[in-house]
């Protein structure tokens, strides 16, 4: 027995709709919609459009980044840190998303999907108490 | 140290810190149930790589699946909520080693929780490891002395073999197995006794015995309580032979005890269970032949060109009802190189340790038996089989010819000579010479109820009036004819004593 997932049906949309005009993706939405509802998979809507957006983002080189940091960052540090993404992730366009965390106390934290660079004095801090609670 | 120093050395240590900028992975916890957590994102993780959690827990993921990943929490799951973010650590599930772990009280992970403080650990190993190859392993050729006589004569056990210890519950297994432990004194053998799922005050009375016996210079006991979770009993003898191996890679040679697999095989069931993984036979999943056969496989004795060194294991498995075809109990007597058996009744008829001879078997310890047991043992096991052929006769007392009497005395004292005290291992020469006495029919006109006082006296006398016997024994493992006819002597002498 073979389980569709969520990110299958999400991958087959995505396939359909590609490279479409407006008026045939209109009918393949009505489609999409209507092969949920008979299959009982709308609740699971929300999910799919989540990872519907995933794919395409990544088809289409495209990543969201979200900055935590103290407080709202300059324009000038926000272009060298979408043009350094760019760089490794190797994308054409990034978005960036602003988050204010007084708790991390200075630096920021990078996110992108599931990959953290943690550059906040917080993070230091702890790793300080790790260092040298170990060696003593 | 004043407080100048103090804070001169922490300037240093500060200074040396030096953070490394890294891209770390991380997931966040969906649900959190008995011990175990769904975390999504983790992408990029390997089976059973090395996981933590915010407050400091370690987990290990086990199931990978498309969008989430199945973790077992090693440790305390109460403070871990469901938002909580994991962190990869790229490892995989390693614990610390060293020479000063020697004596210690561990848990799964290698942690000490004896209180004698922190271990200063050379080293870390993985858990999990693939078996020593065929080049690198050599034939079971020497023994390990067990110190019980029904052992050594009749179930030898050798250096790198596996031997299965099974029996129903209150039979003495743990008991062989912790006299095994403290007949190593001065053997050069290293012991690792893993406890899985038993009572903490078992583990504490067992820990003060072999203390009080001086074995813990040369043991280590790693313990999964029953009031851990189950990913600890899980992981606890991979962690225990982990040790072992270390040991072993400085050519040492180690004897490890489990105990018990089958309670290992419970949690691992529980763990297999919550994690949604088909059970099968008896609720316990498809792998958990493999989950015992990768483990008593890494046991082996190494050739001297890879570094030699030996881990011998006794596994012990439990029974019900004395029930051998369960699930658990066949598997592990097919992974293992013979068994220990061990029967309620014969328990009872005050025949301790109750081994079935008749069931026990050891298939690779025979060319491991040094030579003068091989000789003696030889002639008990024809004494004994025969005695079990006819002991159903035993009953019709004075209708019996005389060779069958003869044969049915020599099997009663034969059995009364192999029963052995808790805790009081006897020396290889020693049982030697008993079974010497018994199956050349030096015993064969004593009363059983003298048996034992005649046994100990012989011994004392033996040990100071046949030292010739004694010293060939010691240095070529067998007798000549000069050692024998003193020693003939030396049981004659004595038993002109002894009837007197």
């Amino acid at each position: 027995m073979s389980v569709t997932s969520n990110n299958d049906i999400a991958r087959a949309i995505y396939l359909m709709s590609k490279d479409k005009s407006s008026s045939e993706q209109k009918n393949i939405s009505e489609k999409v919609v209507k092969f949920l509802f008979k299959k009982r998979l709308l609740s699971k809507a929300p999910d799919i459009l989540l990872r519907l957006k995933k794919i395409i983002n990544g088809e289409e080189g495209r990543i969201e980044a979200k900055i935590s940091s103290v407080e709202a960052l300059s324009h000038q540090t926000k272009t060298s840190l979408e043009q350094a993404l760019k760089k490794r992730y190797s994308v054409k366009e990034v978005t960036l998303k602003e988050n204010i965390d007084k708790k991390l106390l200075g630096g920021i934290k990078i996110e992108v999907d599931d990959e953290v660079v943690d550059l906040s004095v917080k993070n230091k801090i702890n790793k300080l108490q790790e260092y040298l609670t170990k060696t003593v | 140290m004043n407080s100048n120093t103090i804070v001169e050395n922490l300037k240093k240590e500060i200074e040396n810190f030096s953070l490394q900028m890294k891209v770390e992975k991380v997931g966040k916890v969906v649900e959190v149930f008995d011990g175990i957590a769904k975390v999504s994102g983790l992408s990029d993780i390997k089976s059973s790589e090395m996981v933590t959690f915010p407050n400091g827990e370690t987990g290990v993921a086990l199931n990978l699946e498309e969008d989430a990943v199945g973790v077992i929490i090693l440790g305390d799951f109460s403070k871990i909520k469901e938002g909580d973010e994991v962190k990869a650590t790229g490892k995989i599930l390693e614990i610390p080693v060293g020479d000063s772990i020697l004596g210690r009280v561990v848990n799964a992970i290698g942690a000490p929780i004896d209180g004698k403080g922190a271990i200063k650990a050379s080293k870390t190993y993985p858990i999990e490891k693939v078996a020593p190859g065929v080049v690198t392993r050599q034939a079971v050729d020497q023994a390990v002395a067990t110190g019980i006589k029904v052992i050594d004569a009749i179930i030898p056990v050798g250096r790198g073999q596996r031997e299965l210890i099974i029996g129903d519950r209150q039979t003495g297994k743990t008991a062989i197995a912790i006299d095994a432990i403290l007949n190593q004194k001065g053997q050069n053998m290293i012991c690792v006794y893993v406890s899985i799922g038993q009572k903490d005050s078992k583990l504490r009375k067992l820990g003060a015995r072999l203390e009080a016996g001086g074995a813990m210079d040369y043991t280590v006991i790693v313990s999964a309580g029953a009031s851990e979770a189950a990913s600890m009993s899980y992981i606890a003898p991979y962690a225990g032979v982990s040790i072992a191996e270390y040991f072993m890679d400085q050519g040492k040679d180690v004897l490890i005890i489990y105990d018990d697999l089958s309670k290992h095989a419970v949690a691992y069931r529980e763990i297999s269970l919550l994690l949604r993984r088909p059970p099968g036979r008896e609720a316990y999943p498809g792998d958990v032949f493999y989950l015992h056969s990768r483990l008593l496989e890494r046991a082996c004795r190494r050739n001297a060109k890879y570094g030699g060194g030996s881990i011998t294991a006794l596994p012990i498995v439990e029974t019900q009802a004395g029930d051998v075809s369960a699930y658990i109990p066949t598997n592990v007597i097919s992974i293992t190189d013979g068994q220990i058996f061990l029967e309620t009744d014969l328990f009872y008829k005050g025949i301790r340790p109750a081994v079935n001879v008749g069931l026990s078997v050891s298939r690779v310890g025979s060319s491991a038996q040094i030579k003068g047991m091989k000789k003696v043992a030889g002639t008990l096991k024809l004494d004994l089989a025969q005695f079990r052929e006819l002991e159903a006769f035993a009953q019709f007392g004075s209708d019996l010819d005389e060779s069958t009497k003869k044969q049915l005395e020599r099997g009663k004292r034969a059995v009364e000579v192999l029963k052995q005290l808790q805790y009081s291992p006897i020396k290889i020469e020693n049982q030697i010479v008993t079974l010497y006495a018994l199956t050349k029919g030096y015993m064969d006109d004593v009363a059983i109820d003298k048996i034992k006082e005649f046994e100990n006296g012989l011994v004392e006398y033996c040990e100071r009036h046949a030292k010739v016997f004694y010293k060939e024994i010691k240095e070529s493992k067998m007798w000549t004819d000069k050692g024998e006819m003193e020693l003939k002597k030396a049981i004659a002498d004595f038993k002109v004593g002894f009837s007197k």
